[in-house]
């Protein structure tokens, strides 16, 4: 059953990458209906999973000892249950959402083995079954982000994305050497057993396991300082930014440090640091989603301070509330995405939401949607965001980190600003799509995001606003079920989520004495999101905003400040600190190590055969005596030497 | 009184000595050839002389095959030069300088 | 002893006669006298047999052909000419590496002394007075060596056939030029034939 789950999208994968043509429009609901099987199938094992010990399905030898094998417990089940499950809903919006795309049955073949290559990463029962699956991911994502790879821009994110996973995938890779020559397996089962037992890392290793797998979560979950191409991402189609990009891919950090929980838990400074990263990480992109025109780098940007949220939580040592918070943001924030895809769908793939506004009343689904993802992401209470982020924040404080937990009540306002303020420019006011791009403060319209125009559905030229087709509708009329609902699961001290992971993570002591009590810090994370909220509506969706939102958006274009458009500059220090060495280095071994060097020295071994073999030519004379002369000399070597060695002995 | 072996070898190292400057030095494909003949000759003596010394006619035998084969490579040597030089104005071996590198 | 001096003499110098003559003929002559006198010395050396197969075999067969073929090469209108000399030099290296030889040889043979034997040396068949005896060399010759002889045997008459096919009517390559004559012909014949009948 487990296979079944596994190899599905796997089958789906290589079947519609072989046959996709022949397929036709048969190639989306195929791959669609392999995952739904797939999701069947993990509810199917829930049972299984939760048992004691979870479910454990051997693969193959690869040496004595070293087995390959599949493992479903309950980290992995939650995992599982997101992936096929938010992947199926994704799979049959894309459906609609990439209806007369060239590569149709490509899309549904690199989504179906993006998720076997999840799969394989939270299925595995070793180091190195996980490493494989974290590749894949990355390779997935590549091939996703550069889908339209017609476009440049798309190309040099994938690239981008790509080279900064590998980066950490180096960092896993140096912990999984470490662990291996302390404790000699790579099974899961074998290194907790035995970390647990002998305790036999030093501080030092313990502090640099923690630390190779940090940056291999953070390369993947976009975390300060490796975030950087998370918003580049978005180039993708955006059911991948759904899927991949903000539900499941780069939440496998969090995964990987729920999985290593004992370990983290043994390594207070690996904590401290993880804590502190995902603290920052959470504020740096709220502030950077305030700066943000193109819906989706919005969305991008809240999505790396949602994951700094879960980062935190599970670095704080509060996994079930991390892994909560991860629960809940794969829904509103898959729900968000699938919504700004109607709204780019319908407005033929005008990304700029200074160029939309109105479109309450054109696309009043997409903005329900879009309402209860905005309720859920900002955490009114009652919608799931409010339950989990509460907790990851509240647990920060628990554990005894103040300056973090003060950090998350910021953040959750700033979050409350940046949501609402797209979601008033989006759907309120007037419909500014035909206003001259410069009124609005665009200055390159073809460098400001709003390029992807040009693209993929030639056949629709005008921007007319049509109904979304039920295929993209339904997936998102589900997702809001659980948007809103999911959270009760956390609801009180001792709810269904905590009974389920009860045991399982291990406890972090709390502080002694908190200066706050649960709730009163939930009342004050509520007054700092109203305070957001406020903020948002004064400037963007009160009357009088809306009134004069032309020029406002102008003006606010103009004026915003250069460090948030150029997103701390992240960008450009790697370009100065890396990019250009890695250049100078290139063109130093073209210029000179290359030719001067190494292609010199093969010159000069042809040159030094062409000499000698001008030499020995000059002995062939051809000349019969000369011939003899040298067997006379021979001759007199071989007396000679004769003489010498033998005759002077007696 | 009989005469030391050495001498005998001393004899056979001359005539060595005159054979391979007549073979290096001289250019008629004849003379070298005969050159070449002092030069079997030469050894012969040194193996017979050593024979009578050890009391050995080991020697003699020896001395026998090269006689054999110094006839065969006399015939062949003739026969490649008669091949050689039936078409070419000189008798000469610089002339044959088909090997030149 | 005296008789080894007068041999040892004339050997040097005919044998410098043979070298430096400038007739090839007159090289045979020098030849000839260094061959009966190197059998004179082998007599003096107790090697009958071979003093007598130095006289039937070289100075008879091998001096013979010698001057055959210098009858044959200078038959036509062609004398024995010299063209330019290619290594003019030549002389000074081959003395030189000749002369270290000469040293070479000298020294080995003056260092390792030969035990001088006293009295009549026994030969291989075991009566007295038998070494170099023709006795004695062909039971040596037939029991103990006969493999050696045997294959000499053969060389001579590769070496026989070989001489046959280099010297033979027109060498080697005159089969391949027959061969080349009669497909002419084979040509000519075909393109007599009229293109259309």
């Amino acid at each position: 059953m487990l296979y079944l789950v596994w190899l599905l999208p796997l089958f789906g994968a290589v079947l519609l990458w072989a046959f996709g043509p022949q397929l036709k429009s048969w190639g989306g609901p195929i791959g669609s209906a392999l995952i739904g099987v797939a999701f069947v199938a993990t509810v199917v094992l829930w049972p299984d999973a939760t048992a004691q010990g979870g479910m454990h399905v051997p693969l193959a030898s690869w040496l004595p000892g070293w087995t390959f094998g599949l493992q479903l417990d309950r980290l992995s089940l939650i995992w599982s249950l997101i992936i096929t499950g938010v992947g199926f809903l994704i799979h049959v919006y894309s459906i609609g959402y990439m209806d007369g795309d060239r590569a149709f049955s490509r899309f549904f073949a690199y989504m179906n083995f993006f998720v076997f290559a999840m799969l394989t990463l939270v299925l595995s029962d070793n180091l190195i079954g996980l490493l494989i699956g974290w590749g894949l991911v990355g390779l997935a994502s590549y091939f996703l982000i550069g889908f339209w790879f017609e476009r440049p821009t798309a190309v040099s994110a994938a690239r981008k994305a790509f080279v900064m996973n590998v980066v950490g995938d180096v960092g896993i890779m140096f912990a999984i050497f470490i662990i291996v020559r302390d404790l000699g397996s790579i099974a899961y089962s074998d290194i907790f057993v035995r970390f647990a037992i002998s305790g036999s890392f030093s501080p030092h290793d313990m502090f640099l396991v923690c630390l190779g797998l940090f940056i291999g979560a953070a390369a993947k979950s976009a975390q300060i300082p490796l975030h950087t191409w998370l918003p580049d991402a978005m180039e993708g189609p955006t059911p991948v930014s759904a899927l991949i990009h903000a539900a499941t891919m780069v939440t496998a950090g969090v995964y990987l440090i729920a999985r290593f929980a004992p370990m983290w838990s043994a390594s207070p400074d690996a904590q401290e640091l993880v804590g502190v990263i995902g603290g920052l990480t959470a504020l740096a992109g709220a502030i950077l989603g305030c700066a943000q025109w193109d819906i989706k780098r919005i969305l991008a940007y809240s999505t790396m301070s949602q994951i700094g949220y879960m980062i935190m939580g599970v670095g704080v040592g509060a996994y079930d509330a991390g892994v909560f918070h991860f629960l809940t943001h794969a829904f509103f924030k898959a729900q968000l995405f699938l919504g700004a895809g109607i709204v780019i769908h319908a407005l033929a793939n005008e990304q700029d939401v200074r160029r939309m506004g109105g479109l309450r009343k054109q696309l009043p689904f997409a903005f329900v949607a879009m309402l209860v993802g905005v309720l859920a992401i900002s955490g009114v209470p009652g919608l799931s965001g409010f339950f989990s982020k509460d907790a990851v924040v509240y647990g920060a404080l628990a554990t005894g980190h103040p300056w973090l937990y003060a950090v998350g009540v910021i953040t959750a306002g700033i979050t409350a600003y940046y949501m609402f303020r797209l979601l008033f420019v989006t759907f309120f006011g007037a419909y500014r799509g035909s206003v001259d791009p410069s009124d609005l403060g665009i200055r390159h319209p073809e460098l400001a995001g709003v390029s992807a125009s040009s693209g993929h559905h030639p056949e629709e030229e005008e921007p007319h606003h049509h109904a979304p087709s039920w295929l993209m509708s339904v997936p998102v009329a589900i997702l809001i079920v659980p948007s809103i609902l999911i959270g009760w699961l956390d609801a009180g001290p001792n709810g269904p989520w905590k009974q389920f992971f009860a045991g399982f993570f291990p406890r972090v002591p709390e502080a002694a004495n908190l200066p706050l009590s649960e709730v009163l810090s939930t009342a004050l994370v509520f007054v700092v999101v109203a305070v957001g909220f406020a903020v948002a509506y004064w400037r963007y969706g009160a009357p009088a905003a809306l009134r004069d939102a032309i020029a406002r958006l102008r003006g606010e274009t103009i004026r915003m400040h250069a460090v948030l458009v150029n997103a701390y500059y992240f960008d450009a220090a790697y370009e100065m600190l890396l990019v250009r060495p890695a250049y100078a280095l290139g063109r130093f071994i073209d210029n000179f190590l290359d030719p001067h060097v190494i292609d010199a020295g093969v010159r000069e071994t042809a040159w030094s055969a062409q000499w000698l073999g001008h030499l020995f030519r000059s002995f062939q004379t051809g000349l019969v005596r000369v011939y003899a002369l040298s067997i006379a000399l021979g001759v007199a070597g071989f007396v000679a030497y004769y003489a010498i060695a033998f005759g002077a002995g007696r | 009184m009989s005469v030391s072996p050495e001498s005998y070898v001393a004899l056979s190292a001359v005539l060595f000595f005159i054979g391979v400057v007549g073979v290096i030095a001289r250019r008629n494909p004849l003379i070298m050839l005969m050159s070449i003949e002092l030069l079997f000759n030469a050894a012969n003596l040194a193996l017979v002389a050593y024979a009578r010394a050890w009391v050995n006619n080991a020697g003699h035998i020896f001395a026998f095959l090269v006689i054999t084969v110094a006839a065969a490579e006399a015939a062949i040597g003739l026969a490649i030069v008669m091949m050689t030089f039936r078409t070419s104005p000189h008798v000469d071996v610089d002339e044959v300088a088909a090997l030149k590198g | 002893m005296i008789a080894f001096w007068i041999l040892a003499v004339l050997m040097i110098a005919s044998a410098v006669f043979t070298v430096t003559a400038k007739k090839p003929v007159y090289s045979v002559l020098g030849l000839l006298v260094n061959f009966v006198a190197l059998a004179a010395t082998y007599l003096t050396l107790q090697a009958e047999f071979l003093a007598v197969m130095q006289i039937v075999v070289y100075s008879g067969a091998i001096l013979i052909l010698f001057v055959f073929v210098i009858a044959l090469l200078s038959s036509g209108v062609r004398p024995f000419e010299v063209g330019p000399d290619r290594a003019p030099r030549i002389l000074i290296p081959a003395v030189i590496l000749a002369l270290i030889a000469l040293a070479g040889i000298a020294v080995s043979a003056l260092r390792v002394p030969v035990a001088a034997h006293t009295g009549v040396p026994a030969g291989t068949t075991g009566e007295a007075a038998a070494f170099g005896s023709v006795a004695d060399f062909g039971v040596a010759l037939f029991t103990t060596n006969l493999l050696p002889f045997e294959v000499t045997a053969f060389i001579l008459m590769v070496a026989v056939i070989g001489v046959v096919l280099i010297a033979g009517d027109e060498g080697p390559s005159g089969i391949v030029r027959r061969k080349k004559r009669r497909s002419i012909e084979r040509e000519s014949i075909v393109k007599r034939e009229p293109l259309v009948r």
